[in-house]
């Protein structure tokens, strides 16, 4: 009988060529490769920052839990990533704000995440994109559903890229081999349909701190592909089904009884909510009133809720910031915006307070 | 822990570090150990109770089944072994599938039955670690092999992070005798290591997750009658990516272990230049189709009781194996397309084998063809979610209707075509050669500039950390 221990001939062949010197030359191709891709990527005008990943918005979202559960925090969708600047807010308010906002995607699975979280205590501010908010629309549902689950190996994994994130351009999902690929100008093939994908729109600091990419603020033609790619497969309403429209409306309803029955449960344990409707532009002008009257909307959901609501059509210091592609504000408007934000909420506060006395 | 992770970067540089570091072996194999766990447990810490489970068990099983010489007991220390392995396997991943059959089934009946939601979390790569150790006591129990004598060694045997998840399924003949004995990598075979990384890596990262999974995914994801063209490359795709997944694995995990200086066995050999079914599962999952051959087929009596059984005993063990892969109808019929391929080449071999026409070139390439087609059919059911976008998928790729919803656009097509091409020509290149010995017939400043290449497209993917395929199963 054989034992257990004898070898069944372990062993692996080899390759007779020295291999030593081609992983030499395998290291000097490497070097000359990444050198290329990133002078290319920092001569577009990028540079290192870091990415917009699950990992790190799951850092953000534990700091709830782990001690800052009273302090402000911010959801929504990219307008409240990117209008709202945590440096100026920090000054006005002497607290740093937890940036949990998600572009392209409704902030009401982290208002009822929020709602169950007996740590958070504090004040939240929504921002509202008619488009996202009232549809329920998630395109990040990969962060909303990685964050409780998970594991030591991704939560590690993103420790060690914010190693080199900040450092390296090319390292962002917009710069990735198959994403540049992908948006190459290929014939279009007849019958088939696509959209196009979002560009790069912004930097990210380590704490989701967000501001406009410098080459969106002043590249015409990158605005120009920015507005295409907001206005990609727009249909106006009155060219929709009729059953197309009717399923947007109730599910309209339904997204407003969500934001309703969690803002009743945020509110019960003492937290204040703030909906914010932020400036948009251009083709939003038409599109949002189109299919998301403010009247059936935003109006509904601030009577319903009870909430303080601060539409910038309805406040002069909130209108006039510059939105090179009709939705985001430049870095530098941002900054001012968060401040003209901040102390027109501060008002509203102290005068929903007088009336209640 | 994936390998296409930065975590798995950091963790293997430790590893080799601490395998290199003047320490004596037994200290290098209790940090192999700790490591090992460490691997699984970077996916679901409590899991690891489970590889401890089977460590203990067999560990106890064997030593017992080699001393005893009763038969009834014997049997019944092989039952414990078995139970409690398939009895992990069955809990965790046919639980919840099973369940469902009750509940059709009662239905069908006329009775009501509404269980509580069956939520548990497949822990991952169980499958690939259960049928290790089993394998371990099967061998005692079949006085194929000695326990081992060394707890560190087995517990190594059973828990070696290489292939723990995700195979090879490694036999206890070939790896615990490695660890019996102090081994350190050769300079040339770390470095080959590292180049069989390097292309694992490549076939995860680049082709299946960056060329192909996006084509697979849009045809197999899409709810409509397909048009022949995108049905026909969407599988074509998946046929792709699910050989540079897997394959992909396994070549990074043989490369792992060789650059610590450990030997693992091939799991593929270019399987898509196969011809005819016995040659294609020479090539496919070897790990797990020699595993199936010696503990299912051969003590189901394989092709010595007559040629019905033979038949009966080949889809027995292909409906099985396809069931190992995945709690679901879809991957009992894949098993069963494969035994039914298997059983028929069979009987044709038997009547027509001997014709002289088999051996000429354009015969064996149509016939290579042939089983390419054959198997892309078994990859609709492998893939497909659910039978009707099975039947979705088949009707258009074998009616060549027309009419259905095209989804693929230009550069999935160009990327579809393009990587498969290349594919079934490598393959057909390397049908008789080992990777080695056409490395070896390359100069040297070829291949130091592919291999720098694949390392650039590696990184400037930037994949996504994208979970194995077979991490599922």
């Amino acid at each position: 009988m054989p034992s257990s221990t004898s070898s069944s001939s372990p062993q692996r062949p080899l390759p007779t060529i020295p291999m030593g010197r081609c992983a030499l030359l395998a290291i000097a191709v490497l070097g000359v490769f990444l050198a290329i891709w990133e002078i290319h990527w920092r001569s577009q005008g990028a540079h290192g920052s870091y990415r917009n990943s699950e990992g790190l918005w799951a850092i953000q979202r534990r700091r709830i839990d782990h001690g800052e559960g009273a302090d402000w925090v911010f959801t929504g969708s990219s307008r409240t990533l990117s209008d709202l600047q945590l440096d100026v807010w920090q000054q006005e308010s002497g607290q740093r704000p937890i940036q949990l906002a998600l572009e392209g995607t409704s902030p009401l699975r982290v208002m009822e995440d929020l709602a169950k979280d007996s740590h958070f205590t504090g004040t939240l501010l929504v921002g509202v994109s008619p488009n996202l908010f009232f549809s329920g629309f998630e395109f990040r549902k990969d962060v909303l559903d990685r964050y409780p689950r998970e594991t030591p190996a991704q939560w590690s994994g993103q420790q060690i890229s914010m190693w080199v994130e900040p450092y390296l351009a090319f390292y962002n999902f917009d710069f990735s081999l198959f994403t540049v690929l992908k948006r190459q100008p290929w014939p279009k093939r007849a019958g088939v349909q696509s959209r196009m994908d979002v560009r790069k729109l912004f930097n990210l600091d380590r704490d989701r701190n967000t501001r406009m990419w410098a080459k969106l603020e002043t590249d015409v033609a990158y605005q120009d592909i920015a507005k295409q790619v907001w206005m990609d497969g727009f249909v106006p309403i009155a060219e929709r089904k009729p059953e197309e429209i009717e399923r947007t409306l109730r599910n309209r309803g339904k997204q407003i009884e969500r934001a309703v029955a969690a803002t009743k449960s945020l509110q019960s344990k003492g937290v204040e909510v703030i909906f914010v409707r932020h400036p948009s532009e251009g083709h939003y002008a038409v599109s949002e009133p189109m299919f998301y009257p403010r009247e059936d909307t935003w109006d509904v959901l601030i009577e319903k809720t009870g909430a303080l609501g601060i539409h910038w059509q309805d406040h002069p210091e909130l209108q006039g910031f510059p939105l090179p592609e009709w939705s985001h504000m430049t870095a530098a408007a941002a900054d001012r915006y968060s401040h003209a934000l901040y102390h027109v909420m501060k008002r509203e506060r102290q005068m929903r307070v007088a009336d209640r006395l | 822990m994936l390998f296409n992770s930065l975590t798995f970067v950091v963790f293997f540089l430790l590893v080799l570090a601490l395998h290199n570091a003047p320490l004596s072996w037994t200290t290098k194999k209790t940090n192999l150990l700790l490591a090992s766990y460490l691997f699984y447990a970077a996916w679901n810490p409590p899991f690891v109770v489970l590889l401890w489970i089977s460590t203990i068990i067999d560990w106890h099983v064997a030593k017992r089944l080699f001393a005893e010489q009763a038969v009834n007991r014997r049997r019944f220390l092989l039952a414990i072994s078995v139970v409690v392995n398939l009895g992990l396997l069955g809990y965790f991943k046919y639980g919840g599938f099973l369940l469902e059959n009750f509940v059709a089934l009662s239905a069908m009946l006329g009775v009501t039955y509404q269980p509580p939601d069956w939520n548990i979390v497949l822990p991952v790569g169980i499958s690939f670690y259960t049928f290790q150790t089993m394998a371990y006591s099967l061998d005692v129990y079949l006085k194929r092999a000695k326990p081992c004598t060394s707890f560190l060694d087995f517990s190594l045997f059973v828990t070696f992070f290489p292939q723990l998840v995700a195979g090879p399924i490694v036999r206890p003949s070939h790896l615990l005798p490695q660890f019996a004995q102090p081994v350190r990598a050769t300079g040339q075979q770390r470095t080959w290591g590292l180049a069989l990384m390097t292309i694992g890596l490549f076939q995860k990262i680049v082709v299946a997750d960056g060329l192909l999974a996006p084509v697979a995914d849009a045809a197999f994801q899409s709810t409509d009658l397909l048009h022949p063209v995108d049905a026909w490359l969407g599988t074509l795709a998946f046929s792709g990516q699910i050989f540079s997944d897997f394959a992909g694995y396994s070549t990074t995990a043989i490369g792992v272990a060789l650059t610590l200086g450990f030997g693992l066995g091939d799991n593929f050999r270019f399987p898509y230049a196969a011809i005819g079914f016995s040659d294609f599962w020479r090539r496919w999952h070897i790990s797990l189709s020699t595993w199936l051959r010696d503990y299912l087929y051969i003590p189901l009596g394989g092709n010595r009781k007559g040629k019905l059984r033979t038949y009966a005993n080949l889809m027995t063990t292909m409906l099985i194996g396809g069931l190992w892969h995945g709690a679901s109808w879809t991957f009992v019929v894949w098993g069963g397309l494969h035994g039914a391929y298997l059983a028929a080449e069979r009987w044709l071999c038997a009547h027509f084998g001997n014709l002289r026409i088999w051996n000429t070139m354009g015969a064996r390439i149509v016939l290579a063809l042939l089983t390419y087609f054959l198997v892309n059919l078994t990859w609709v059911f492998f893939r497909a979610q659910d039978f009707p976008t099975a039947w979705r998928m088949l009707t258009t790729m074998l009616t060549l209707a027309t009419d259905g919803k095209k989804v693929l656009n230009t550069a999935m097509i160009v990327e579809a075509t393009l990587t498969i091409s290349v594919m079934l020509l490598v393959h057909w290149r390397l049908r008789e050669r080992r990777l080695e010995a056409m490395v070896s017939s390359l100069p040297n400043w070829l291949l130091g500039t592919v291999w720098g290449a694949m390392l650039g497209l590696i990184i400037i993917t930037q994949g996504g950390s994208d979970a194995f395929i077979y991490f599922q199963f």
